[in-house]
């Protein structure tokens, strides 16, 4: 490479820096002269007083960020400063005594990396390179720059460039701590103007997204003055924030027993800081950025906190023996109470790991004695805290936690069931009552979900587990033995000729005890058989159909539809040997025709009965209240229902042997996997059809059918899909729905247009059923995803229209834009795999069409045992979601 | 009831009650809300109002343009809650003007009216925040399990009422025909008028479905005409949608409105399905239930597979045939930010409303409110209540013979974030003491 420069005259007289320890160390002075030694341009600087000693000689690569400043000596404001850093990483000054002096060589500079940079790009077309070596200064930080410091700022924070090299020059000039004293200098002035200038320079800085810069805002001497700034917020002229206040205030600061560390209790300050940034300052104008790095920042911070009180025995055993009962301090007990719930909840952000650790140091200095004093504490505020602690040890394991409590019931002691289910029963406190019926589910839940190992993996892990190596007699026995303490109050009602006297202590109750046994139901049939079995639970719960509380029916309405949708023949035997559904038929009666909550929640019963033709139920309800049904009118369910008996009655040998077929070994279908039973599914077609043309059917369905068939009416996908919209192109097919099983399924090859309608690159395999619009759809193989992070749903949200200005993550909108594509070309291909299940198997037979078999992300337990296909969706889902959704599982079993 | 009255009073100042009158009033609306159906009828006049979103201050700004309840009657169609910093505040105002004026106010649910989107949203961190423990996030979220699904607005007109504009007419009318009948118009906040539409006076059945009423705000030019190139049937398609009369005789010219907060379900073919749905439950994955909260529409054909992970995008024509198949003249709908405020696609046969301002406070979105006039013909004596027309009454054509319906006229009022001066500096709510 041919250097065709000319290096500059004459010899500048200069003293040379190096930075070390944060410090300028004095190198000497000297002369110095830009050189072309060979073909290498460089930096040459001979001591002044020994003129053979070289104080510095440094190559000019094109890559090095040479800077130009405003030299040591704030009355000259005349830039003498040149700052680089070496190759090998130590920071370098060249101090020029005169202005002049400093151009030639900065201009030298300049030239030499101009022209190292045209070879460059000419060589591989780096030229962006050009745009991130660019090099920023700001002016002193003086009330009379603020002008040109925020323009400057606002300018750089346009180009990712220019951030980065805003964000070198503040920290390596520790700016943000010189900009300080001129909030209280501009405060004294009382000039507005330039506050809300340090306001919006402060803002600018904190968005530049720099971990080392946020740190440094947080710090001790620097806090008070940026908060102080960012007071002046000129998008509220008229208003003043008291973050200064508030930040100052020392008394927020509590502690039970004093942490020594100097280092940790500084982190304390700081993550409360940026809790406080991050919350309140900067609430309204963070971006995503930034919000993750203050998230990241409070993270590892707390990490570090919990790893020092942990380890930190004396600590931990003073702090427990707090709730030595001879200690007469409540107030302390409250306060200490109060700071394990606070370790619980940041524990809940830990990984797995540490959390697990951080319990079982817990548990072993007495944790569990520590929630039984605050669960039976005057206070409900305290009860509640106590009860938070304890569901964050369930959420984190609640195998290791029924473990415990299987090893106090071995032991003979009081198990802290027996303790929270005679709480339930007194609790008034309707707060603490919800959370003590939460809880109660989640300890005596009989199944032992699936769970990541690691989540377990705590010292006392293997102790834990092999405690929890009871027999399984034991466990049903324990569980038993809770039930019927659990739910003695139920079981008294049968002493009750009414329920129009309940008290509303007694509703709430019941309503949270009929609630955990349907959860029971839903989690473990066979190990709750017993318990209703011989507490005689069902009969009382039908009892409560009769309330007036429509809620409280509501309730027990919801126990029996779980019941009907496990289709076990105990269960099914229990709703038909009592008088179950004349009761529901009675709500329905009570509450028609008016269109309510109540009303739509027994048509949804029935029409389930009806769409799964569970048989059991459609001859005992119709045999035994056929009148009644026959007065229900204002809907076709009962009729149907009717029609449905009559035509099993047609085909009696069948329905028998279908009856008769569903005893326990066959293999049951179960809702809550997100698939749908296929099983009687083909008969349905044939029967509808058969009956669609009989006298028989009223006019309204008949129209219906001819135009729509009728898809699940249910909130649920459909398990087998008719057309639901009749196009008019395909008039001629309408034939299809008469005599579909003469349809083969691979006929729709020769319509292979649907397969464009899903906007989407056409898919080679055969789409059936193109009378059905529902057919278009493939399975969705990743369902809903709400436990997205904040960015990708701000994406769906936000950025499909919202292009706006503010954002400044031009990235995120086409990750979005690419992660839709993946989704679509995902969904092809499970499609294909679908039709050709559906091709060989069952659906090959019905109307030729493909289930929309959309998968559920299965939040709850049973979820675990997905599907294969929902495997991608099911590590979308995070496991603190699963957790959450284990104890806020109030809904029906359709949702999964 | 002054109890609910002082609550009313301080909430909108912006200040929360105590736990144990959140719990009461939970309660109590709980009651009420029993007695809805699914889908809930309303009876024109009515506000129709997008998602809130914990915009305190922005619902505020709403009750000062389209009036205050109970003077107005309104209708939100969901996602009350999340994102914004005072979901609690909003979410308990609403409830308690809906405990208060039960027949001035219509809730339904919205996407974000569940547990599991509230616990990484914002609302339950912002419950725990104001209030210590999750016990009023519970108590909400319990509530929200009994909202209704929907809505059927009855009885609209098709004609405005012309807007008295002040001496500054800024109108830009598209069709300033002197004998139209005033179709649409949009209102700035100030209650200017800044565009109006007109339909022609003389029609006969058929040149109504070909009236130009895709209207949309003067910058969207996304909504081009012609937006698909589908075979679309202009007559009654197949049979006709003759079985629904069932005796039914509303007198009204216009066709329902049914206001949901997503959109339709491929599960759901009329508006009665959304009646057998049993919706004491939390929203769920899949299923009719999930699609009417979650679905958007799309310039496709059919239905498509929904970015957002649950829900489904339909086109143009699904909304068209569900209409007529409903005898329905109009979908109004949420869900999506929309930078003008609202946006009215296929033909007018669905409208997205958005009433949260400067969405998530830097969208820089305007919001707007949608207003259905009452058909005067009607004499304003439809009672409002749910389920005491039978069960078909979303649907005109009393003879059964599917006549066409004609669209409501619609104003927007438009409006933009509440100002600086009057809401102070949004942010949440400080944690109070702390150990680590």
């Amino acid at each position: 490479m041919a250097l065709d420069l000319q290096p500059p005259d004459g010899r500048k007289r200069v003293k040379v820096y190096e930075l070390r320890d944060n410090d300028w160390f004095d190198r000497g002075t000297g002369f110095c002269t830009g050189q072309i030694l060979g073909e290498e341009p460089r930096i040459y600087v001979e001591s002044e007083d020994q003129p053979n000693r070289v104080l510095l000689e440094t190559k000019i690569t094109k890559d090095d960020g040479y800077q130009k400043q405003q030299g040591f000596c704030p009355a000259v404001p005349a830039e003498t400063l040149i700052v680089w850093t070496e190759s090998n990483g130590t920071d370098m000054a060249l101090s020029f005594q005169e202005a002049e002096g400093c151009a030639v060589i900065w201009d030298f500079v300049n030239t030499v990396q101009q022209h190292l940079l045209s070879l460059a790009a000419a060589d591989d077309a780096l030229s962006d390179d050009l745009e991130s070596y660019q090099s920023i200064v700001l002016p002193a930080p003086e009330l009379g720059n603020l002008p040109e410091i925020e323009q400057i700022v606002r300018a750089a924070s346009m180009t990712q460039a220019g951030r980065d090299a805003l964000s070198k020059f503040i920290i390596r000039d520790e700016y943000i701590g010189k900009l300080v004293p001129l909030v209280t200098m501009a405060e004294d002035l009382e000039s507005l103007v330039d506050l809300h200038r340090l306001c919006n320079i402060m803002k600018s800085l904190i968005l530049l997204n720099d971990n080392t810069i946020i740190e440094t805002v947080v710090a001790d001497q620097i806090i008070l003055g940026v908060v102080g700034a960012l007071e002046y917020d000129p998008e509220f002229p008229t208003h003043k924030a008291n973050h200064r206040q508030y930040l100052a205030d020392q008394s927020r600061y509590k502690e039970v027993v004093p942490i020594k560390d100097p280092l940790i209790r500084r982190k304390i300050r700081s993550t409360w800081r940026l809790q406080y940034l991050k919350d309140v300052v900067l609430a309204r104008i963070l971006d995503d950025p930034t919000f993750s790095v203050l998230n990241s920042l409070i993270f590892f911070n707390q990490m570090e906190i919990v790893n020092h009180i942990q380890s930190n025995a004396p600590f931990l055993r003073e702090l427990f023996s707090v709730f030595d009962p001879r200690n007469p301090d409540t107030k302390r007990k409250d306060d200490a109470v109060q700071f394990l719930h606070q370790c619980a909840a940041i524990a809940k952000n830990l990984q797995a790991p540490s959390r697990a650790q951080l319990f079982a140091n817990f548990i072993s200095h007495g944790l569990f004695q520590v929630i039984a004093f605050a669960v039976k504490h005057p206070n409900p505020a305290m009860r509640t805290t106590g009860i938070d602690i304890l569901v964050a040890l369930l959420d984190h394991d609640p195998v290791m936690m029924r473990g415990y409590m299987l090893k106090a019931v071995n032991e003979k002691k009081t198990p802290l069931t027996d303790t929270l289910i005679d709480l339930l029963h007194a609790e008034t406190d309707l707060g603490v009552k919800n959370q003590l019926a939460d809880a109660i589910k989640i300890l005596l839940d009989p199944q032992i979900p699936l769970q990541d190992p690691l989540a377990r993996a705590g010292p006392d892990y293997f102790k834990v587990r092999s405690s929890n190596l009871l027999s399984d007699a034991f466990v049903q026995q324990h569980f038993d033995e809770s039930s019927k303490r659990l739910f003695q109050p139920l079981k008294q009602l049968a002493n009750r000729p009414s329920l129009n006297d309940l008290t509303f202590q007694e509703v709430t109750l019941y309503s949270h005890l009929v609630d955990i046994l349907t959860f029971f139901v839903r989690q473990h049939l066979f190990r709750t058989r017993n318990a209703i079995h011989s507490e005689s639970l069902a009969p009382r719960v039908a009892q409560i159909l009769t309330a007036p509380q429509k809620h409280l029916k509501l309730v027990a309405l919801k126990f029996f539809r779980t019941l009907i949708s496990l289709q076990d023949t105990f269960y099914q035997a229990l709703m038909t040997h009592n008088n179950t559904f004349g009761l529901i038929l009675d709500i329905v009666h009570e509450t028609m025709p008016r269109d309510n909550l109540l009303n739509s929640a027994c048509l949804e019963l029935f029409e389930f009965i009806k769409r799964e033709n569970i048989k059991p139920f459609i001859l005992h309800v119709v045999e035994k209240y056929r009148e009644k049904l026959e007065n229900i009118t204002y809907v076709d369910t009962f009729q149907n229902l009717i029609l449905r008996f009559d035509q099993m009655q047609g085909y009696g040998a069948e329905a028998d042997s279908a009856l008769f077929s569903q005893d326990e070994g066959t293999p049951r279908r179960m809702p809550l996997n997100g698939q749908r039973w296929q099983g009687v599914k083909e008969m349905d077609a044939a029967e509808e059809e058969y009956f669609n043309t009989s006298d028989d059917e009223d006019e309204w369905t008949q129209d219906n059918r001819a135009t729509l068939a009728v898809g699940a009416p249910n909130g649920s996908a459909s398990p087998m899909v008719k057309p639901l919209v009749d196009y008019p192109d395909d008039d001629d097919e309408d034939a299809m729905d008469t005599k579909s099983e003469e349809v083969p399924a691979p006929s729709a090859e020769a319509q292979p247009l649907t397969v464009g309608d899903i906007q989407v690159e056409p898919s080679p395999e055969p789409t059936s059923a193109p009378t059905s619009p529902t057919a278009q759809i493939p399975p969705v193989p990743e369902r809903l995803t709400e436990k997205r992070r904040r960015e990708e749903e701000d994406e769906d949200e936000l950025v499909k229209l919202a292009a706006g200005p503010k954002r400044r993550s031009s990235t995120s909108s086409n990750s979005s834009a690419g992660m839709m594509n993946r989704k679509k070309n995902l969904s092809i291909g499970s499609l294909g795999s679908v039709e050709k299940g559906g091709t060989q198997g069952v659906l090959g037979t019905v109307t030729g069409a493909a289930a929309p078999k959309r998968i559920a992300i299965n939040i709850g337990p049973v979820g675990k045992a997905a599907v294969s296909d929902t495997e991608t969706c099911a590590e979308t889902v995070s496991s603190e979601s699963n957790e959450k959704e284990n104890r806020d599982d109030s809904q029906g079993d359709e949702g999964g | 009831m002054s109890d609910l009255d002082r609550a009313i009073e301080q909430l909108r100042a912006c200040r929360l009650i105590p736990e144990s009158q959140v719990r009461e009033l939970c309660y109590k609306a709980r009651e009420l809300l029993i007695e809805e159906g699914n889908v809930v009828s309303v009876d024109a006049p009515v506000t129709i109002c997008g998602d809130i979103h914990g915009q305190f201050h922005d619902l505020m700004e709403l009750f000062r343009v389209g009036g205050d309840v109970p003077d107005t009657n309104y209708l939100f169609m969901g996602d009350f809650v999340d994102r914004g910093f005072y979901s609690l505040e909003s979410f308990l105002l609403l409830l308690c003007l809906k405990v208060r004026y039960p027949d001035r106010i219509t809730l339904i649910r919205g996407n974000h009216e569940s547990r599991q989107i509230t616990t990484v949203y914002g609302f339950y961190d912002e419950c725990i925040r104001k209030y210590g423990s999750a016990n009023v996030w519970r108590y909400c979220c319990e509530v929200f399990d009994y909202l209704a699904l929907g809505a059927l607005v009855l009885g609209a007109s098709s004609e405005l009422e012309p807007t008295m504009s002040g001496g500054n007419d800024i109108t830009q009318s598209t069709m300033p025909i002197d004998d139209g009948e005033l179709e649409t118009e949009v209102l700035n906040s100030r209650g200017e008028v800044t565009m109006s539409t007109y339909r022609p006076r003389q029609r006969s059945s058929s040149d109504v479905s070909t009236d130009s009423r895709n209207i949309s705000p003067p910058r969207d030019i996304s909504a081009a005409p012609g937006q698909t190139g589908a075979p679309t049937r202009t007559g009654a398609p197949g049979t006709g949608a003759s079985g629904y009369g069932n005796g039914s005789a509303m007198t009204s010219r216009t066709g329902a409105v049914l206001c949901v907060h997503g959109g339709l379900s491929p599960l759901i073919d009329s508006v009665d399905k959304i009646r057998l749905i049993d919706r004491k439950q939390e929203v769920p994955h899949e299923g009719a239930m999930c699609d009417l909260l979650w679905s958007d529409p799309d310039e496709i054909e059919g239905w498509g597979l929904s970015p957002r992970g649950a829900g489904f995008l339909f086109g143009g024509d699904i909304v068209k045939q569900f209409n007529h198949l409903n005898g329905l003249s109009l979908v109004a709908r949420a869900h999506q930010l929309v930078m003008e405020g609202y946006k009215e696609m296929f033909d007018g046969g669905i409208v997205t409303v958005w009433s949260a301002p400067n969405y998530c406070y830097r969208c820089g979105n305007v919001a707007a409110i949608l207003e259905l006039g009452e058909d005067a013909r009607n004499g304003g004596t439809v009672a409002r209540s749910n389920g005491e027309y039978g069960r078909s009454n979303g649907v005109v054509g009393a003879d059964g013979v599917a006549s066409t319906v004609v669209s409501p006229g619609r104003r927007y009022r438009v409006f933009e974030a509440a100002a600086q001066d009057t809401r102070g500096m949004p942010a949440k709510k400080p944690v109070a003491d702390y150990f680590l």
